[in-house]
């Protein structure tokens, strides 16, 4: 039996409740119907900021056709509808250097980004997770993850080459070892910024510390550590071209290249927007679950 | 076990004694005595409030009884058990509500009860806990927010589902580290006779720290003046204000001789460190 169901009822009446409360507890008004009118508010207004921002991405593609149209030399710079048109064809035909057409160019790329991030990720979590729980292992790897941060992949090509030839490996190596230290970077950051009276919180709420650690610790971390996650994918994307050197016959950086080569331009700008589409749905598969990590983010 | 001894006795709320507790923190060879010989005896029900500047050791000494923090001297007991460490029975109430922003009102009210029984303490069922629950939410005025998360809360609000939160765990004692100091000051008050109704049903102990006078003075059935050097708790003062209490009494007599007599007391400790 609990404490309070044995009360009166007359007793659990409460005091008018202030301000913007009362406003919600009105006297014969349904509380629900503000709760609901609240949130119905903030979608109209994340709508109308959708509707902005593909305003701003329609007025890029207006301005990319008037100045190719202005300057009519489809290599230096084709027109969107050339571009598309060249997207579309190449996305099932062949092209004749290589022979695969673009979807198979798109799936390779999309792997070696997928198996690079998740190794990275989870490298990265891993070892953020333990400079956040132990001060040595912070000291000792600090100073490792500031020498490696600022590096720019390329410079690693012809290390990857001798050590790990020509194959995949190299590829998805490189790719991870740009996502290892932004993981590691916001996985701690996000672990230290858990309040220390959170963890108490759930303490003095019978929670066992293993419970506390996984439930409200780590939990809490979540979406900090998303935010990393989309950051370090935007960051794979940008090291597929450089990946892509190694020695490679196929994929969207290999494929920009080649373009290139031939003075291909629709096709080179088929290769990008291919990488774009690719980054942007990924981009919101993350968002997807930061907002069901955190639902202060749904607005 | 989780279920208060109290459960059987007289009153919901349970006694603390408080002896000759003492704490000192180290940090790079410098030591710093946070609290020193406080004593203190809250009877069952009681609601006492630690009264001081910051650094007097009132929060130091609040989490000791929480056992959020072991004391180097002396000894603490809630319902004539020592504490050894936190416990649900001894309820938790923060300056900002620490809700878990990723649960809504009602789960975060049933996230006590749910960590108790995944630790075996209890075995109340789901259903019994969401009667429970909607009861709670009813109780402190939040009936149609069991779905709203802890941002789409205003700020009464939210410190209201953290007491509920509390509340669920059916404590015998309720520790609260200037739980409305961040509030403004019509909702704090609004607070204070919401607290004062709350523990006026269920008679839960009660342990208050504040370094606001009038605070104090409103809330406590005791005043217990802290601060000095080192820090401990100085004189208590009995508050003779009747019940119920409400923002009116402020201006009383016996109110503004208590406030005087508190304001010399703080003005001593203070000349004297």
């Amino acid at each position: 039996m609990s404490l309070w169901s044995t009360l009166p009822p007359d007793e659990q009446v409460l005091a008018e409740p202030a301000g913007d409360e009362a406003r919600a507890l009105a006297a014969d008004q349904d509380e629900r119907a503000d709760l609901a009118a609240y949130r119905r508010a903030r979608r109209r207004a994340r709508t109308r900021r959708l509707g902005t921002g593909a305003l701003g991405l329609a007025v890029l593609v207006v301005l990319w056709q008037l100045v190719a149209m202005l300057i009519s030399d489809p290599v230096f710079l084709p027109s969107v509808s050339q571009t598309v048109a060249s997207f579309a064809h190449y996305f099932v035909h062949p092209y004749p250097s290589q022979g695969k057409p673009l979807w198979y160019d798109a799936l390779t790329s999309l792997r070696r980004v997928l198996i690079g991030f998740a190794l990275g990720a989870v490298i990265g979590v891993a070892l953020g997770a333990a400079m956040s729980a132990s001060r040595i292992v912070r000291h000792a790897v600090d100073p490792v993850i500031e020498v490696l941060r600022p590096l720019p992949p390329l410079a690693f090509i012809p290390l990857f080459i001798i050590w790990l030839g020509i194959g995949e490996m190299p590829k998805e190596v490189l790719i991870m070892l740009g996502v290892i230290p932004v993981m590691a970077v916001t996985t701690v950051a996000a672990l230290d910024e858990v309040p220390d009276d959170l963890r108490l919180c759930a303490r003095t709420l019978g929670a066992s510390p293993r419970y506390t650690m996984l439930r409200v610790q780590i939990r809490s971390a979540l979406p900090g550590i998303l935010t990393g996650m989309r950051i370090s994918m935007a960051g794979a994307w940008t090291s597929i071209v450089a990946a892509e050197l190694i020695a490679a016959t196929s994929g969207l950086g290999y494929l920009i290249m080649q373009a290139g080569d031939y003075l291909n331009t629709a096709l080179v700008f088929s290769g990008i927007i291919s990488i774009a589409i690719l980054g942007l749905g990924l981009d919101a598969c993350l968002r997807g679950l930061l907002l069901l990590a955190d639902p202060s983010r749904r607005r | 076990m989780a279920a208060p001894a109290n459960r059987t006795g007289a009153g919901p709320g349970a006694a603390v004694v408080i002896d000759s507790v003492g704490k000192t923190f180290r940090r790079g060879g410098r030591r710093t005595v946070a609290l020193a010989g406080a004593s203190l005896r809250v009877r069952a029900g009681e609601l006492v409030c630690l009264l001081g500047p910051s650094g007097c050791g009132k929060s130091t000494l609040l989490r000791i009884i929480a056992g959020a923090l072991p004391a180097d001297e002396g000894t603490v007991t809630v319902g004539g058990r020592p504490v050894s460490g936190p416990s649900p029975d001894r309820g938790m109430l923060f300056q900002t509500p620490m809700l878990f922003p990723w649960l809504s009102t009602r789960n975060n009210i049933m996230f006590g009860p749910k960590a108790q029984r995944a630790a075996r303490l209890h075995e109340r069922d789901d259903p019994e806990l969401d009667t429970e629950t909607a009861a709670l939410l009813d109780r402190v005025g939040l009936a149609g927010f069991g779905d709203a998360f802890p941002h789409e809360l205003s700020g009464g609000m939210k410190h209201r589902a953290a007491f509920a939160r509390a509340l669920a765990s059916r404590p015998s004692l309720l520790l609260m580290d200037e739980p409305f100091g961040a509030l403004d000051a019509i909702t704090r008050e609004r607070m204070h006779e919401f607290l004062l109704d709350i523990w006026d049903q269920h008679r839960t102990t009660i342990i208050f720290v504040t370094h606001d006078i009038e605070e104090a003075i409103l809330l406590g059935d005791r005043v217990a003046v802290m601060g000095g050097s080192p820090p401990g708790i100085g004189e208590i003062i009995d508050i003779p204000l009747g019940r119920p209490r409400d923002a009116l009494d402020v201006d009383t007599e016996l109110f503004l001789n208590a406030r005087r007599r508190i304001r010399a007391l703080l003005q001593q400790t203070q000349l004297r460190s």
